[in-house]
């Protein structure tokens, strides 16, 4: 991606997240989140970072499973919103960073997830490779994306806008950020079952 | 943020560890200073007890 595509993804952040937990509910539910957290293995006081925790809404269901939470992003003004909603320094820990350049050192975490983020991020395999280096060998690595539309006028605005991606891209993605072991699960509403793409993948020992 | 993140933080650019100077805190978090790359030497800020670790070509493109 480009750089100006680069700065047009910002600008994009500063002002979807005006009405992002408005306009959320109907793509990404508390329902499909409770669905993509069943798929994790997350035990009280497991070490979970969310990548691109946005307004807040993926960390909050992470909070509660477990109480060491690390939620990082590079907008503050999407921040600002999960601060309100949960706290700007307990129980959860914030960062402002890049999801190509995690600032953790290696095996820091036991899950790393990062809901409704992947589409804005220039290279994904990148953050991917990032994700698992900063996870536990045998620690899951839960990726929720927007799959591709089937409606040929969402592809165009979909290609036009963000990177959206199907189950084949994203076997691609994940075998070349080094995972070996993943399966990608389709959910969402009764209305448009197929929404979102969630894959769960195992760090490798 | 708490002083304990030290253990698992680390330069975003070479991932080397990282050295902290605190300008204020209060009895549980630092609330302004700095991390320095103790490889690379680039500084990180801590901004209203956020440590910023955005590498720098990012940080200006994108205001507190």
């Amino acid at each position: 991606m480009a750089v100006q595509d680069k700065s047009r993804a910002r600008l994009f952040y500063k002002y979807l997240s005006k009405v992002y937990d408005q306009i959320n509910p109907f793509i990404w539910t508390e329902e499909m989140r409770a669905q993509a957290l069943g798929l994790l293995d997350i035990e009280d006081g497991d070490r979970v970072l969310d990548v691109g925790c946005g307004t807040g809404f993926g960390t909050e269901g992470i909070l509660q499973h477990t109480g060491n939470v690390h939620g990082l992003d590079q907008s503050v003004h999407q921040m600002e919103k999960a601060w309100a909603k949960l706290g700007k320094h307990d129980p959860v820990r914030f960062y402002r960073g890049d999801a190509q350049r995690l600032p953790f050192k290696d095996d820091t975490f036991d899950v790393v997830w990062s809901s409704g983020s992947i589409e804005y991020w220039p290279d994904p395999v990148e953050a991917l490779a990032e994700c698992r280096r900063v996870t536990e060998p045998g620690g899951q690595v839960l990726i929720v994306g927007p799959n591709y539309p089937s409606r040929a006028i969402f592809q165009k605005l979909a290609d036009a806008f963000m990177l959206f991606y199907d189950a084949e891209e994203a076997d691609r993605m994940f075998s070349e950020a080094g995972f070996e072991e993943f399966r990608h699960v389709t959910m969402g509403p009764s209305y448009s079952p197929e929404v979102a793409i969630t894959t769960v993948a195992e760090v490798p020992e | 943020m708490k002083e304990n993140l030290m253990d698992i933080i680390c330069c975003p650019l070479d991932k080397h560890d990282l050295e902290l100077d605190v300008t204020e805190r209060d009895d549980e978090e630092i609330l302004a200073g700095t991390l320095t790359c103790t490889e690379c030497g680039e500084t990180y800020p801590i901004e209203d007890g956020i440590p910023n670790l955005l590498p720098p070509d990012m940080r200006d493109e994108a205001p507190a």
